[in-house]
């Protein structure tokens, strides 16, 4: 009898917790990964370099709320980026998009390797080897 | 050494030099990057908020349609917008264009308060605590004002009005529109 008491409490307890735990209901588990996904991609512009999901600002609140709502309306992710990016400009996402504009942020650690590569190269080949003699 | 062989010992150096002077630039003397929104072009969203005086009508963009207006979104916990009040309230005496107002995330005791203490230059002011119009809007910081040319979004200044950037900026704007 002990026991069942125990276990009722156990379960109240745990239903509550996880009531309380979830600070929005997910509609599914595929829509609640989207929505923690997505919140950590989108930046919180007034706290720059935290992306909304940890941000505790009135925006970032907000943002998250909005976002919440355009996955309920079953909008894409992609959908949802275009919506903020619209509002926001690029730099909403913490990720910055591949774009003719962002080609060398993205391809410069590449470009610049391939540079270092070829003034080594030569380098090297001007200089009489030492080691093999 | 020939010519040419030292241009290319001297090229890395200059290379690394330029981009640690770019870096260098842009921590120093380098703007925080801001939000460009790219609602420049497209029109006004249909939208209705609440009259900060709950008795009047609530502000929709219907108001929008027929002429030229600023809309002004700000908060009385907004500092820059206690500084900007001023220079709205010059405006609005101007007669120029109607002034509608936004207040953002606010409290509507503290919102009356500060324009009973400091004027009032809105023709009408909406208040918008959902955050809802102000993320449609793509608000990120108050002061915010939009121009607005019938119904159409034509400009759109982040932070305070001052008479510098009206009389350079938002003036000649306006009074080309008109």
């Amino acid at each position: 009898m002990i026991k069942n008491k125990y276990n009722a409490i156990t379960l109240v307890l745990g239903v509550l917790l996880f009531i309380f735990m979830k600070q929005i209901p997910a509609a599914s588990l595929n829509d609640e990964e989207r929505y923690i996904n997505l919140t950590q991609q989108i930046r919180c512009l007034v706290c720059q370099n935290q992306n909304i999901q940890d941000s505790n600002a009135s925006l970032a609140k907000d943002l998250r709320r909005k976002i919440y709502a355009l996955i309920l309306e079953k909008k894409s992710d992609q959908d949802i980026k275009n919506y903020l990016t619209k509002r926001y400009g690029d730099i909403i996402l913490l990720k910055p998009r591949l774009n003719n504009l962002t080609f060398l942020l993205w391809f410069f650690p590449i470009i610049g390797m391939l540079i270092l590569c070829y003034y080594l190269y030569n380098f090297f080949k001007s200089q009489p080897s030492t080691m093999l003699k | 050494m020939s010519m040419t062989q030292r241009i290319k010992t001297i090229f890395p150096f200059l290379l690394l030099l330029a981009v640690i002077s770019l870096l260098a630039y842009e921590l120093y003397q380098g703007k925080p990057p801001e939000s460009l929104s790219n609602l420049i072009g497209e029109s006004m969203p249909a939208f209705t908020v609440n009259n900060l005086y709950s008795k009047e009508p609530p502000l929709t963009n219907d108001y929008f349609q027929n002429e030229v207006v600023l809309l002004n979104v700000w908060a009385s916990w907004c500092e820059a917008c206690r500084l900007e009040h001023e220079m709205l309230m010059k405006i609005s005496k101007q007669n120029l264009i109607p002034i509608y107002g936004l207040a953002y995330n606010d409290k509507e005791s503290d919102a009356k308060q500060l324009l009973q203490t400091l004027g009032n230059p809105y023709k009408m002011v909406g208040i918008d605590n959902s955050g809802d119009l102000s993320i449609e809007l793509g608000i990120y910081g108050t002061p915010e004002t939009f121009i607005i040319n019938r119904g159409n979004i034509v400009y759109k200044q982040i932070g305070p009005i001052d008479q510098k950037t009206w009389d350079k900026t938002l003036y000649p704007f306006i009074k080309k529109l008109k």
